[in-house]
């Protein structure tokens, strides 16, 4: 009844997740209130937890373009969008321009705002005129795959 | 106090977090093989597509209106729909997730003022998931119900309401005459539990608003109607009848969640109450002759247990084909409790429901076709299957749970719906090769 069968090809996995072999501290969590050092037991170091602060907040995006990289973010990254952010000056947004997601750096003046390129020769994108600027998530994480 | 809240126009909404295009513009979302609207946005319904209304009567106004359909997407509306649940659970000790989108929470011994409480849930639920809520309190689920009502039309139709209730409603927070005012501006239709046949007969005899029902004889609506009419009423007058976690008969949501009334923290007790939860679903859509496309199933700690560490899952997994039969509902719900499933944390509840519901044997010829293939053998998904009438006629005759599954490993095979899904938008949050590309 308890086996557990692990061959699902396609199952879609959703929320804050532990990891496959986070060590069972079931014995003590059981118990229940007290001391969260103490009861929490060892577990494996888990990328969620160290990377997510909002679970219901955060969602996965792909880069394309090189406008950021000399912030260091480039065409092919995994950014983490965390929408529970307030956007503020300086921040890596993902804003919507035209109906399209684009990724910036966020330039605010009093009431003025700017969305920045991280590269020489790009134009700033500026409110105003018909074109409103809204910003979608502010980038907590970026993920660089390393040629292995 | 009770709260419902609830997504509006919750599939479209999900596409247009992912869509910014869609804003603005007329949308619906198709059922599986892409036939009939499930979802409308106000626009979409402002050019009067009609809930469940078949795609083949509104197609001319892609080219007349600019409307949009998009085939369903129930990846993406299950996992939006977890991060919205998990995210109002943390404003009330008790949540009851009553469908999809919608969350009864109980605000029993919460100090403030709700209405407050409810604008903040609903921007932080706005701005965490992109997705519209409406709120409604009530000091009974039937009034929370019907105060959600008003604070969604207030919103979409100004002038229906005063503007004050839009968005968030407190029917427990008004005069006694403007709790008699908004009844009488309210069709009885739009009280929970009267359906449209009910409604009707009700029209019949005289009772048009749900101040006629309020006003209404109790002794007569329960001749007449029924028992369930009748606590509708005392519900609607105040009186609680139903609790957090407790359905009306005359509602058949094909979902069923419990909070446990102690955490559970091992395996087999969660498979268990999926398996319970599986079987009651499955024979509620049997009931409707329906069959589900997929099955949703959520288990979740409580967030109230602060040292605890939380941990709240939800998987939609697809059928191959559209089924009702119990075994088949089952053991999909048994293998995502299997594989959500980890050690070291107290689960507080857990949900299964149907999604992607289409009228059973609607698929017979695709059926025959892949018959082959099917992975219960003899287990004919959406055909009406006699075994399933057996078991349904001995739960009856013997109580629920007379006749169950033994919670073996079922085989059914984890695919795509064999329907055509034309125009379904990519699952943003669960494939990682479908996830949207920002330009930099």
């Amino acid at each position: 009844m308890n086996s557990i069968h692990a061959d699902a090809p396609n199952l879609v996995r959703v929320g804050k997740d532990a990891g496959a072999n986070a060590v069972s501290t079931r014995a003590s969590v059981a118990i229940g209130f007290g001391s969260p050092a103490g009861d929490s037991g060892v577990t494996r170091l888990d990328l969620n937890d160290i990377l997510v602060r909002h679970p219901q907040a955060t969602f996965l995006m792909r880069l394309a373009g090189d406008a950021m990289r000399d912030i260091g973010i480039d065409a092919d990254d995994l950014v983490l969008v965390d929408r529970a952010i307030t956007p503020s000056h300086g921040h890596v947004v993902i804003a919507v321009i035209d109906e399209e997601f684009v990724c910036r750096q966020l330039h605010k003046q009093g009431s003025a705002i700017r969305l920045q390129a991280a590269r020489s020769g790009c134009a700033d994108i500026v409110a105003g005129e018909g074109a409103e600027i809204q910003i979608w998530g502010v980038v907590t994480q970026v993920i660089k795959a390393m040629p292995v | 106090m009770f709260a419902l809240v609830d997504v509006n126009n919750m599939y479209v909404s999900c596409e247009r977090v992912f869509q910014p295009a869609l804003i603005g513009r007329p949308v619906v979302v198709l059922s599986n093989n892409d036939g009939a609207c499930i979802a409308r946005s106000n626009e979409a319904k402002d050019l009067g597509v009609k809930m469940a209304q078949p795609w083949f009567q509104v197609r001319h106004l892609e080219r007349e209106a600019g409307l949009i359909a998009l085939s369903a997407n129930f990846e993406l509306y299950g996992d939006m729909s977890s991060r919205m649940m998990s995210l109002v659970a943390q404003y009330a000790p008790r949540q009851e997730v009553y469908s999809i989108d919608e969350s009864f929470l109980d605000f029993e011994g919460v100090p403030g003022n709700l209405v407050e409480i409810g604008r903040e849930m609903r921007a932080r639920v706005l701005q965490w998931t992109g997705l519209p809520t409406s709120v409604g309190f009530g000091p009974t689920k039937t009034l929370a119900k019907l105060a959600n009502h008003i604070a969604k039309m207030a919103e979409r139709k100004p002038g229906s309401y005063d503007a004050r209730f839009a968005q968030v409603c407190h029917l427990g927070d008004v005069s006694q005459q403007v709790l008699q005012d908004l009844f009488g501006a309210t069709e009885v239709g739009n009280v929970w539990g009267v359906g449209r046949r009910m409604t009707a007969r009700l029209n019949e005899g005289g009772i048009r608003t749900v101040l006629d029902l309020v006003n209404a004889d109790v002794a007569m609506l329960r001749r007449q109607f029924s028992v369930v009419l009748e606590k509708t009423v005392l519900e609607l007058r105040g009186t609680r009848c139903m609790d957090v976690d407790h359905e009306p008969a005359a509602q058949q949501q094909m979902m069923c969640s419990r909070s446990f009334g102690s955490p559970v923290t091992e395996l087999p007790g969660l498979v268990e109450v999926a398996s319970q939860f599986a079987s009651r679903v499955a024979e509620k859509a049997r009931q409707q002759q329906a069959a589900a496309g997929a099955v949703h199933v959520f288990i979740s700690t409580s967030p109230f247990r602060q040292h605890d560490r939380q941990h709240s899952p939800s998987v939609t997994l697809p059928l191959v084909r559209p089924s009702a039969d119990t075994r088949v509902i089952v053991g999909t719900a048994v293998r995502a409790i299997q594989q959500m499933y980890r050690p070291g944390f107290n689960y507080a509840k857990a949900g299964v429901m149907l999604v992607d519901l289409r009228p059973q044997g609607q698929q017979q010829g695709e059926l025959d076709l892949f018959g082959a293939g099917d992975a219960v053998s003899g287990a004919s998904s959406a055909a009406p299957s006699r075994l399933m009438d057996a078991v349904d006629t001995l739960n009856r005759r013997f109580g629920r749970d007379a006749v169950g599954v033994a919670s073996a490993q079922h085989q059914s095979q984890n695919g795509q719906h064999a329907g055509k899904q034309q125009r379904r938008s990519p699952r943003y949050t669960t494939r990682l090769e479908e996830i949207v590309t920002a330009q930099a």
